[in-house]
């Protein structure tokens, strides 16, 4: 799915897909970080300097999982709100269409205690939409900044790498490319992601 | 909304969509099918307008909204279709397949983007890349103009409302003891289905096919030999039969 869809119910949806996409190849850099703790205590002292990289990529995970959890749940709430406006929003045109065609009728008053519940109600929907569209955003920015920290993860375990001795090195190399690739993967959707909260505003 | 895939070879999957944890508790409980070819996706019984952002946070994790091209709905039914309205805002290019006896009404729904195509009473065939589906007739079963959906191929019978059962929300997905079952499915098909002739009709033209697994649009599907006991049952079954009231 590259091209960025035009309507806000898909926009919502496809949002919560590539959030749920992003958690698994999060979950996936948890293994990443576990497979390397495991590789540096067979390596020892050779590779002393790599364990706390360890952490910091186990920290990543944990952080991007949870994220990607939270934002995944936002958009499935701003998906149906997106049809709880689409429905409020209608049913005003309809009523519009109403004091048109029924101009001058005897009863027509009685429409106006419903119209202006269903405005308010709209108006309500409305903000809160915002508001969740809101957090929505922050959270995205949230996500992206940590894993900026991913680059600097890749460099260091690439110099660690390059201290440990050569049976270690390529596994350890490997590490420091998974970490980058992951990152990059879960940055796409969250790009894309965030393309599409721009059709929701 | 959880999602399992039923099939799956190098020319298309089945996939089933149910059990909605968020489902509002007084609308009953449904089963939603999708087919996936190369290029396009069918979806089938797609549902309720309270269902739809469910369905469609699900579909979309398993293909792309402009993937989906053709839409099935076996009969007029609200828990059916009644989704169309927003359906035909999500989707930029689409057919709907369904019979040609319920076109009037089912445009109630809101249909200005969809296009509909009506299969005549006899059956049609759709063609999705390389797959051919079959639209299998099921008049009376319970509604008036019905159909099923046969895939030779992956001999699967998506069987609409026949078979239908009613289900805690977080019942298995398929029948694993066809005795215990029987329970759910009686009063739903001696009550909402009107004829023994049309029933017998089907069951003895539905015993020609092959069929690996049936898949009714509520509770649980049938697989192997539980495809042949529901048809003895069903065959044996008085239908048309004031039961289950209030
Ligand atoms: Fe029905
Ligand atoms: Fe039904």
């Amino acid at each position: 799915m590259s091209e960025v869809s035009s309507n806000y119910f898909v926009a919502a949806a496809s949002i919560a897909a590539k959030l749920d996409y992003a958690t698994k190849v999060a979950q996936r850099l948890s293994l990443t970080a576990s497979n390397a703790r495991a590789l540096t205590l067979r390596a020892g002292q050779s590779a002393a300097g790599f364990r706390p990289l360890t952490d910091a990529i186990h920290r990543l995970s944990d952080i991007t999982v949870s994220s990607s959890k939270k934002i995944n749940a936002i958009a499935a709430v701003l998906s149906r709100m997106a049809v709880e406006k689409y429905r409020s929003d209608s049913a005003l045109k309809y009523f519009d269409a109403v004091y048109l065609q029924a101009q001058g009728s005897r009863h027509l008053d009685s429409l106006s205690d419903v119209y202006e519940r269903t405005k308010l109600k709209q108006k309500e929907l409305m903000t809160q939409y915002q508001q969740k569209i809101q957090q929505l955003t922050q959270e995205l920015e949230a996500v992206e900044g940590e894993l900026r920290s991913a680059v600097v993860l890749k460099v260091l375990c690439q110099i660690e790498a390059s201290q440990a001795g050569a049976t270690y090195q390529d596994a350890l190399n490997n590490v420091a490319e998974n970490v980058e690739n992951i990152a990059e993967t879960i940055k796409e959707q969250i790009v894309f992601s965030r393309q599409q909260v721009a059709i929701l505003q | 909304m959880k999602a399992e895939k039923l099939y799956e070879n190098n020319d298309h999957t089945w996939i089933v969509f149910g059990r909605d944890e968020d489902k509002p508790d007084l609308i009953i409980d449904t089963n939603q099918y999708m087919v996936t070819s190369k290029k396009n996706s069918l979806l089938m019984d797609p549902g309720g307008v309270e269902l739809f952002s469910a369905m469609l946070s699900a579909v979309i994790k398993e293909v792309p909204a402009q993937k989906i091209t053709h839409l099935f709905a076996s009969h007029q039914d609200p828990d059916i279709i009644s989704s169309l309205g927003l359906w035909d805002l999500a989707l930029t290019d689409a057919t709907l397949h369904s019979p040609w006896l319920w076109e009037g009404y089912i445009r109630h729904f809101g249909m200005q983007h969809i296009e509909y195509e009506g299969i005549p009473d006899e059956g049609s065939r759709l063609t999705l890349d390389e797959v051919v589906l079959e639209f299998i007739p099921a008049h009376y079963l319970h509604s008036s103009g019905n159909f099923n959906v046969y895939d030779p191929k992956a001999k699967i019978l998506m069987s609409g409302d026949i078979g239908a059962a009613m289900e805690e929300p977080d019942a298995p997905m398929f029948v694993e003891d066809f005795d215990a079952h029987i329970g759910k499915m009686k009063m739903f098909h001696q009550r909402w289905m009107p004829s023994n002739k049309a029933k017998n009709d089907w069951v003895r033209r539905v015993r020609q096919l092959d069929i690996e697994m049936m898949c009714p649009q509520h509770g649980r599907i049938f697989r192997g030999a539980d495809v042949k006991r529901f048809l003895d049952w069903f065959e044996n079954l008085e239908v048309g039969v004031l039961g289950g009231r209030r």
